[in-house]
């Protein structure tokens, strides 16, 4: 009976040993913040003035449904438009949703880029939505998303 | 010869005048994003990141980004440009610190 409770107990601490390095990363985490720290929503209605964009089929977004490695995550986004003065698109904006500073990179175009396509890579803190809001130049916004999942995190 | 900081890419190659060519910006930066942590002496790393980029050509602006930290190390910019004329491209890059940079290339289209 003895060495049945030795394997009890050695089995109980090694489980707790197991959970006690996610339980103070989380604690970690929860605790860095940033100075620049927005929400998706705050940053997404800073950019539109409070209009709710419009989702549309004219953007494609290019994102890994799985990306490995969450420090370096490929995004492009490209918008149907024939980019002439008259009707162009006037600004991509890429949100990461759940990272501490939603915002990632506002690129303003204008009818000299010839086509309306941008591309870059951004870190992801976890598993979570990547979003895209097109500004065109008749003022209107239209929106286009999709999920990442996130094996290993870049930031935060 | 010091280490290349940054890069501009134009793809395709041979281009002629009113075409249409994708542009890569390729620059080496830390993009710290102020909320890590040195894992030897246990003090944050201070940010450090690019927050505006801008791509003149000619004297004419014809893209601007505003960045935050949430972009990667070494981060690469990719867009496209309309070939009009002879002339320079340049990408000028200021960081949160208020370090600026600037990196040129020469367009010449042919025929």
């Amino acid at each position: 009976m003895q060495r049945r409770d030795f394997f009890k107990k050695l089995g109980a601490a090694a489980a707790v040993a197991a959970i006690a390095p996610t339980i103070s990363f989380a604690a970690d985490a929860k605790k860095m913040s940033g100075p620049n720290d927005i929400s998706f929503k705050a940053a997404v209605d800073a950019v539109t003035g409070g209009k709710t964009p419009s989702v549309s089929s004219k953007i494609k977004l290019k994102v890994p449904e799985i990306a490995e490695n969450g420090a370096v995550v490929p995004v492009t986004v490209e918008v149907e438009s024939p980019m002439t003065e008259t009707d162009y698109v006037k600004a991509i904006h890429i949100f990461a949703t759940k990272n501490a500073n939603a915002r990632c990179i506002d690129v303003h175009l204008t009818p000299a880029n010839g086509k309306a396509m941008f591309s870059t890579r951004i870190k992801l803190g976890g598993t979570q939505e990547v979003a895209t809001v097109v500004e065109l130049s008749d003022g209107s916004f239209i929106t286009a998303s999709q999920s990442v999942k996130v094996t290993i995190g870049g930031c935060g | 010869m010091g280490k290349r900081k940054s890069l501009i890419k134009i793809k395709p190659k041979k281009f002629k005048d009113g075409e249409i060519v994708k542009v890569s910006f390729m620059v080496m930066h830390p993009m710290e994003t102020g909320m890590r942590k040195d894992k030897k002496t246990k003090q944050i790393i201070p940010a450090k990141y690019i927050n505006n980029i801008k791509f003149s050509y000619n004297g004419k602006v014809i893209t601007t980004m505003n960045v935050w930290e949430s972009l990667s190390t070494n981060p690469v910019f990719t867009t496209y440009m309309k070939i009009n004329g002879k002339g320079n491209l340049t990408v000028t890059y200021t960081d949160n610190t208020g370090e600026v940079n600037e990196k040129s290339k020469k367009i010449k289209p042919k025929g």
